[in-house]
């Protein structure tokens, strides 16, 4: 198919998509014509269905350790450890775990349906202040990149930086953060927060800790400095302009 | 089966004909002919390399292959750069570390790409393997200084330590005067990307003098324009070379010593390196211009006439990373001096600027795709695209390998036509028979996925973003794209049926990952029930994916091969859906 610029393109071809018949699977060859049935949705409910499913399953596991006269897939199982796959094995491309229709959604199946409904997987996470991981630039090029003097050619001298990775200057600002006797550090993206409730609330699912525990812990900041100090002791603005890493640390008393 | 081979030659001479043969994959189907060879070969196999650490288990790889020297290990999925795969997700060596050190102390090389190594792995290597050599690990993260120290310190035979896009906790620069006085072997250093600033200049100038047979040294960004001169004139022999930063104050001494001390490097083949760079210091490196086949400016922000007058002494140039501020003009100079490029990558100079900060569209790529009859691999960030452009692209073009296109704003049309990009794609898949990895990018229906499906029969890596209108997308990939083993997909329309349609495609892959898109949780138990060699990881920030009804669409989905069943180091915000998940969970 010759793709041509300024003819109409061709409907797409019916590409032959193979069915998955439950009755007589282990046909790998086949090459069906569309099955007319509805999606059907009890495979998803695991009751009585189920059974042909399983016993499906197993004759597909079967079938291939068994089968003699086969290529290099077969010889693979007599080893004692599954080496590594290979891609050129005969396996059925698709084993379809419910049945392909082209037929258009059901409303309620509808994946965009779906995902307006529930906002918090939503594409823009970031309250409309841009996308997570997009556009796909690693982290340490986002900084230099924000080293950049408006002026261009006449700006030759670049502040000196502190660190070899750069200031922060980017949108998506993240800091480590760290909990007291949790070796893994996380990150945050600072600015998605613009208030230490919103800051704590997402601190305290991080790190899974519940409400009624929230109380016996406390946020520290580190400073440009190197010092330790409490985060509420100051305003937001100067938390957000000084801060380096943060730290959740047990209260006592 | 011996015994019917009459004429089968004796081990040590298949052992001697394997020596031969380093490819993975050829290595791979040699130890499939027969049991025999299968055991031959894995005795002598030498490289060892696991695409996912969690596809295998330690273990299994040393019970395999007893007498392997070097090992190369992947951890995290690529989304991981950037920032979509949460911290704590998972990725670290220790195990592998621990299970090779009591294995077997010969260990030469050990690369890492996206994993987490500890100070703890660093000491252990140090302390294990009495003849290891070389340390890669590439955009690794969760170990400092310390650990560094520690390897300087004991491993004696090392030729090659390489950092490149690690995240290294910067306690202290004198790590670096670890290495014992007597310790001369070094062949490769990349430190660009540690931080701190009181570099020890002394210490790093002792090491290259006394490594007579250093190739490669790249600084970070630590290392002042001045101090270069003092570094290089004790390695005329470097091959390759980064700069630190490219600054400093305009002074006649500092810059003869410069270009005097490089033009001494007669071996110089690559450069990088050039923070904050001032063009007035640029000129020094025009002397080793005509030999260079590698140039990263990715970081250098000068603008269009000084990468101009750059590349233009770079007839020989085979690999050139530059930002944006190469414009089309730059591009077009590019085209007609550097005929033997291969590689081109443009970076965003302002990714996140709502407008067009440099005049970089399209028609560079297209300038270069027509002037360089060996580009075989692009990385390109603009703002407009066309689908005439892409059509020329790929007519003129065919022996693309590797073609990353990134149009900044998502869903962005034809600029010309207003229309999708997916005549456009579709012809880069068509013409490009050879294509390996592909990104997409603007505004695209289902259809170009049909192309990819139909014609994209070499594609091994697909990055989508925002594309596509069905599951009918998802549906031609997976059932069309043979050679498909890694799969990555964020914000598109992509639901159960396809996912559940082409369950077994997936165990004929690396890996898919899937996020932002509508697949439901229901599914993903579905697929972790039915299909006991996959990891199905559901990742969910959110809490745990069945406090939320069933057809509620998951946050991140994690699909690997795996013949070492679910991993026992998951965060608390990771599930793994298998045979149980559904009485663990309830």
């Amino acid at each position: 198919m010759e793709l041509q610029l300024g003819l109409a393109l061709p409907p797409p071809p019916l590409i032959p998509i193979e069915t998955f018949d439950l009755n007589s699977y282990g046909n790998y060859e086949t090459r069906e014509a569309l099955g007319t049935n509805a999606l059907s949705w009890p495979l998803l409910k695991l009751g009585p269905a189920d059974n042909d499913i399983n016993n499906i399953h197993h004759h597909n596991s079967s079938s291939s350790s068994s089968s003699s006269g086969g290529g290099a897939g077969c010889k693979k199982r007599s080893f004692d450890e599954a080496p590594f796959f290979d891609e050129k094995r005969n396996v059925p491309k698709t084993l379809h775990l419910l049945l392909w229709t082209n037929q258009p959604n059901d409303e309620d199946d509808d994946p965009s349906n779906v995902l307006h409904e529930n906002s918090s997987s939503a594409i823009f996470k970031n309250d409309g202040e841009g996308l997570v991981g997009w556009p796909p630039v690693k982290t340490w090029r986002k900084k230099v990149h924000h080293q950049i003097p408006n002026g261009g050619a006449e700006n030759n001298r670049l502040p000196a930086v502190e660190n070899g990775i750069g200031g922060r200057a980017s949108k998506s600002t993240y800091v480590k953060v760290k909990m007291e006797g949790v070796p893994i550090a996380r990150k945050i993206d600072l600015s998605v927060h613009h208030s230490f409730e919103g800051l704590t609330n997402t601190l305290m699912r991080m790190f899974g800790i519940s409400d009624g525990n929230r109380k016996s812990f406390k946020l520290t900041y580190q400073d440009r400095e190197g010092d330790w100090l409490l985060a509420e002791d100051v305003p937001w603005r100067t938390f957000i302009r000084s801060l380096k890493c943060l730290k959740l640390i047990r209260s006592r008393g | 089966m011996h015994k019917k081979m009459a004429f089968s030659f004796p081990d040590e001479v298949l052992e001697h004909v394997f020596s031969f043969i380093q490819s993975d994959k050829d290595r791979n189907a040699v130890s499939m002919v027969c049991k025999s060879w299968y055991e031959i070969e894995r005795w002598c196999r030498r490289k060892v390399f696991v695409g996912n650490c969690y596809a295998v288990s330690p273990r299994m790889v040393i019970r395999r292959f007893p007498e392997f020297r070097s090992i190369e290990l992947k951890g995290k999925p690529h989304f991981a750069d950037f920032n979509l795969v949460p911290d704590g997700w998972g990725g670290y060596v220790f195990p592998w570390i621990a299970e090779m050190a009591g294995a077997y102390p010969w260990l030469e090389e050990i690369r890492l790409k996206r994993m987490v190594v500890t100070d703890e792995s660093l000491e252990l290597i140090a302390k294990s393997f009495k003849n290891f050599k070389v340390l890669v690990l590439s955009s690794c993260e969760g170990f400092s200084t310390d650990g560094l120290a520690a390897i300087a310190a004991s491993c004696k035979n090392l030729k090659e330590l390489d950092l490149r896009d690690c995240e290294v906790d910067d306690l202290s620069a004198h790590w670096l005067s670890h290495f014992p006085e007597t310790y001369t072997s070094l062949v490769s250093l990349n430190i660009s990307c540690l931080g701190s600033d009181e570099a020890s200049f002394s210490a790093l100038e002792r090491l290259v003098r006394r490594c007579t047979n250093l190739k490669t040294l790249r600084l970070n960004r630590a290392v002042p324009l001045d101090k270069i001169a003092n570094i290089l004139r004790h390695a005329p022999q470097l091959v390759e070379f980064g700069t630190g930063t490219y600054t400093a104050d305009v002074r006649p001494d500092v810059y003869s010593d410069l270009a005097g001390v490089l033009s001494s490097c007669k071996e110089l083949k690559s450069l990088s390196g050039f923070w904050d760079v001032i063009p007035d210091y640029l000129p020094a490196i025009y002397p080793v211009c005509s030999k260079l086949t590698s140039l990263n400016l990715s970081y250098a922000t000068i603008q269009s006439p000084d990468l101009i007058k750059l590349v233009s002494h770079c007839p020989n140039l085979q690999r050139l990373l530059v930002l944006d501020y190469i414009e089309d003009s730059g591009l077009e100079v590019l085209a007609s001096s550097c005929k033997d490029l291969q590689e081109l990558r443009v970076f965003p100079s302002d990714p996140f600027g709502a407008e067009p900060n440099v005049s970089l569209t399209e028609q560079g790529l297209v300038a270069v795709s027509l002037g360089c009859p060996k580009l075989q691999s692009v990385l390109y960030f603009c703002r407009r695209m066309s689908n005439e452009a892409l059509v020329t692209i790929a007519r003129s073009r065919p022996n693309f390998t590797r073609f990353r296109l990134c149009i900044i704003e998502p869903k962005t049309a034809d600029y010309l036509t207003l229309e999708p990009l997916d005549v456009g794609f579709g012809a880069i898949v068509q013409y490009c028979k050879d294509l390996r990895r592909l990104s997409l990018s603007g505004l695209l229906t289902d259809r170009v996925f049909e192309y990819i499906g139909t014609y994209a029969k070499k594609l091994e890596m697909l990055s989508v973003a925002f594309a596509g209108d069905s599951d009918l997308g998802l549906h031609h990939v997976l059932s069309g794209c043979e050679s498909l083993r890694k799969l990555e997909i964020r914000d598109c329309p992509f639901g159960d049926k396809a996912l559940l349609a082409n369950a077994a495609k997936l165990e004929t892959m690396r890996s898919l990952w899937i996020s932002s898109c509508a697949v439901s949780f229901a599914a993903c138990k579905l697929l972790g029930q039915k299909m006991p060699r996959l990891n199905v990881e559901v990742i969910d920030e959110r809490g745990p994916p069945d406090s939320r009804p069933e057809n509620c669409p998951v946050d991140k989905l994690y699909i690997y091969r795996s013949i070492a069943g679910p991993r026992f180091d998951m965060p608390p915000f990771v599930w793994t859906m298998d045979e149980d998940s559904g009485l663990r969970l309830s």
